[in-house]
């Protein structure tokens, strides 16, 4: 076959598909689907722009990757809807920062400015820095009404480079406690003890008496100096920064466990994608070939593939992906094999009656007696026809098998390796979000898994609808 | 004719059922035998701390010959092919041996014991809300199908394809979220309020435990069956003798319930019926979501305690039901089409 006329043999395939597709543009249900896909699609490869911590994928399970998040902290923008404003997380490098050298010691100071505008404090200030040998350090903060008060003294012994963390909330107790001594009157004293007050809410109020019961913000900069004594050669100090816990964090807040949910999220949709896609494919490819041999041979290969028919499809899928999973603990590979293997007899029945016509067309005859071998028949001529079917056929598993795998993390058997919107569920689930109300938790994982849903449910109605015409309207 | 139809469906539901449980006993006997082994190592120990007065010899005889009986009774002595065939037929006769930690509320350990248990909640729960699914599904179909393309059909179309991919479960944590903690008007979960109410108040708390479930997954799923009763009813208003009837004057409720839903009704029960059972299925782990304690609670039970013995006792029940379901419908399907009664080709 070569030259300038198209292999007739081809010819059903193409026009179909033109059409289908053109038809799925006068479709509003279609639109939406395909834009919605598209916005889907550009979120995963747009992703390593889109999240704010670029080790999502590989370090979600990783505890100590999220360590500089608050807890349980909702979106930021939930400031613009609260009457009183919650203090923003945020990382500072020093604005000052100097080394001075005596005889014996050299001083290093680094000066931190942090604005502070909210009425609610930071939940902590963490100074870190990488620190080698025995460092004495000594912390103090100077307030906008110019009060000095001195943090925290300690020596800190850190191996070479050791991450070496000072939080203002575990070590200032102490000083607060002081610091309040001086306005409140002795009675109100009583009441206080270093392991109840935070901290950080009476180091940002104004200093006057009743600020233990009633604190109210005192908005402006603070200084946070870092003072520490290097005496030894190898003692260092470097790469120190401000740590500012908020209250609220991120576009989608964090979990328990401080990992920031708008990473997760957005992190997930690749999965998401790969897991309905794959298996929708790799399953709709084997019911559309299965069911047109069936239908081609008929005689007792049609009986056998039946009854193997009939095995897969009396199986509940759902809690058989359950009980896989909790024992052979499968990567995310395995379970879309899985899933195939079972998702492949849904179009079988509309295939094997559809096919069953297909045999019956003079074209098919006539290219038997031409000689054409059966699987020429029918992956060339059986199959092309089919292929709008499949397509809309595939798209409506997309959602199974995401909602599937979605089920199946719920239940902490997903892949640990990484992390789909079903697992952060699942810790949302066991980490008392619902019963917590923590609703940026719970909201948007299953709101993009309702979305992906919606975006092929779109789009395989309004491929159905075209592939019926009937059912459109009387 | 009938009952030859009959039979012959159930002996193929009852091969399929001892097929898959035979895959199964090929794909488990390893990890479910580790949990026997488990068992009678653990059963062995107090046998051999009560012999006081035998030597060590004597009391490591005695254990070795015990452990060769029980291996021998629970045929793990045997090789792996062997294995998998005695496995098949316990699993296919529902002796699903004794759990690790799992009990029942009478205390027993009997896998079976604790899943019967647990399958009248189930079925209560699904059954109750399957229930409420066709009738409100077909109601809002047949509305959909006598003015398909109008407002109410175009829209009641939006909401099936915007529910298509919603996890049941996931509605349910925000109905929670909103409708037991933020509002509390329902119940979190469970089953009754502790202690449990005597009389006709404990129906009363039953129903009012099991409202906010029920809703959930009527909402979620009866847009389905909706689409479903539309598109069968709708292709069954197309047809020439819908034409003649309407023709002939008839009004248009006697063409819809005389003359269309006569049609309608076999293929709209059993594929209506059918997808609702395939929905339970996917929908089992919703109910641990309420802690309602039924089938798919203890799946979520055993698979986080690791008690293996019980999740491979549920997935053959399940299954069970599954197939069962299936015929069941099948044989309903014969009963309402006569083409198979009187014996003609489906």
């Amino acid at each position: 076959m070569s030259g300038a006329h198209p292999a007739p043999d081809r010819l059903p395939a193409r026009p179909w598909m033109r059409d289908l597709f053109a038809s799925l543009g006068r479709e509003p249900a279609g639109i939406a689907g395909f834009l919605m896909l598209v916005l889907f699609l550009a979120g995963a490869v747009f992703e390593r722009r889109l999240i704010t911590f670029p080790q999502t994928d590989s370090r979600w399970h990783d505890i100590t990757y999220w360590d500089e998040q608050p807890a349980n902290a909702p979106p930021a923008w939930t400031n613009a809807f609260a009457r009183q404003k919650s203090a923003v997380s945020l990382l500072l490098s020093p604005s000052q920062s100097r080394q001075e050298t005596s005889d014996s010691a050299r001083l290093v100071t680094c000066v931190f400015t942090y604005n502070y505008g909210f009425d609610l404090p930071p939940r902590d200030l963490v100074v870190r820095f990488a620190g080698s040998g025995e460092i004495p350090v000594a912390l103090t903060l100077t307030r906008p009404d110019g009060q000095e008060i001195t943090l925290d003294q300690e020596q800190v012994s850190a191996g070479s480079g050791t991450d070496i963390r000072i939080s203002v909330d575990k070590s200032a107790g102490q000083a607060a406690l002081g610091f309040l001594q001086g306005y409140e009157s002795a009675e109100t004293m009583t009441g206080a003890d270093v392991d109840r007050i935070r901290p950080t809410t009476v180091l940002f109020s104004q200093a006057r008496q009743g600020m233990l019961a009633a604190p109210r913000p005192l908005k402006g900069g603070y200084q946070v100096t870092l003072l520490a004594v290097l005496t030894t050669e190898g003692a260092q100090v470097s790469n120190p920064m401000l740590l500012v816990t908020g209250r609220v964090s991120g576009l989608l807040g964090t979990d328990n466990s401080k990992r920031d949910l708008w990473s997760g999220v957005i992190a997930g949709i690749k999965w998401a994608l790969l897991i309905g896609l794959l298996t929708a494919f790799v399953s709709v490819a084997i019911g559309v070939v299965w069911g047109i041999t069936a239908a081609y041979f008929g005689g007792p290969v049609n009986w056998l593939m039946q009854r193997v028919f009939e095995i897969f499809s009396n199986q509940p899928v759902l809690p058989l992906l359950i009980v896989i999973s909790a024992v052979f603990k499968p990567s995310i590979w395995f379970l879309i094999v899985i899933m195939s293997a079972f998702f492949w007899t849904g179009p079988v029945k509309t295939v094997y009656a559809m096919a069953l016509s297909i045999r019956e067309e003079t074209y098919i005859e006539a290219s038997r007696a031409l000689g054409a071998g059966s699987a020429r028949l029918i992956f060339r001529h059986m199959v092309p026809l089919l292929i709008p079917y499949a397509f809309a056929s595939m798209a409506l598993s997309v959602p199974g098998a995401v909602v599937y795998e979605s089920t199946v993390s719920l239940l902490g058997l997903g892949d640990a390796t990484i992390v789909t919107w079903g697992q952060i569920l699942h810790d949302a689930f066991t980490g008392g979000a619902v019963l917590g109300g923590l609703w940026w938790w719970v909201a948007p994982p299953g709101l993009m898994i309702a979305l992906m849903g919606m975006t092929f449910s779109f789009i395989g109605f309004a491929m159905d609808r075209i592939l019926h015409p009937k059912l459109r309207t009387r | 004719m009938y009952l030859r139809y009959a039979v012959r469906r159930v002996l193929n539901a009852l091969a399929i059922f001892v097929i898959e449980m035979f895959i199964f006993s090929v794909l488990f006997t390893a990890t479910a035998e580790k949990t026997v082994r488990a068992q009678i190592e653990e059963s062995l120990q107090p046998e051999a701390a009560r012999l006081r007065n035998a030597s060590a010899e004597q009391v490591q005889r005695f254990v070795a010959e015990r452990r060769a009986y029980l291996y021998r009774v629970s045929h793990l002595d045997r090789p792996m092919p062997v294995r998998v065939l005695w496995r098949t037929a316990d699993t296919v006769t529902f002796q699903f041996g004794n759990s690790i930690t799992i009990k029942s509320s009478q205390g027993e350990r009997n896998v079976w014991r604790i899943i019967m248990e647990t399958v009248p909640r189930t079925v209560l729960l699904f059954t109750t809300s399957i229930a409420l699914q066709v009738l409100l599904g077909v109601w809002l179909g047949l509305k959909q199908a006598q003015r398909a393309g109008r407002t109410l059909d175009r829209s009641a179309s939006i909401v099936t394809m915007v529910v298509y991919g919603l996890p049941t479960w996931w509605v349910a944590m925000i109905f929670i979220m909103l409708l037991a903690y933020k509002l509390p008007i329902f119940p979190s979960g469970g089953m009754h309020v502790l202690p449990p109410p005597q009389g006709l108040s404990s129906a009363v708390d039953l129903v009012w435990h099991m409202a906010l479930p029920v809703i959930t997954l009527v909402l979620v799923n009866f847009w389905g069956v909706a689409l479903l009763a539309r598109n069968i009813v709708l292709s069954i208003l197309q047809e020439d003798y819908i034409s003649a009837a309407r023709a002939r004057g008839l009004t248009e409720r006697t063409v819809l319930f005389g003359h269309a839903m006569r049609t309608a009704a076999p293929p709209l029960t059993t594929i209506a019926l059918l997808s609702l059972l395939s929905s339970v299925f996917g929908n089992i782990i919703f109910e641990g979501i309420f802690s309602w304690p039924g089938m798919g609670n203890l799946y979520w039970i055993s698979v986080e305690q690791g008690d293996t013995a019980v999740t491979l006792g549920l997935l053959a029940v399940t299954t069970a039901m599954y197939i069962a379901g299936l015929a069941f419908l099948d044989l309903i399907y014969g009963l309402l089409d006569p083409r198979i009664k009187t014996g003609a080709s489906p």
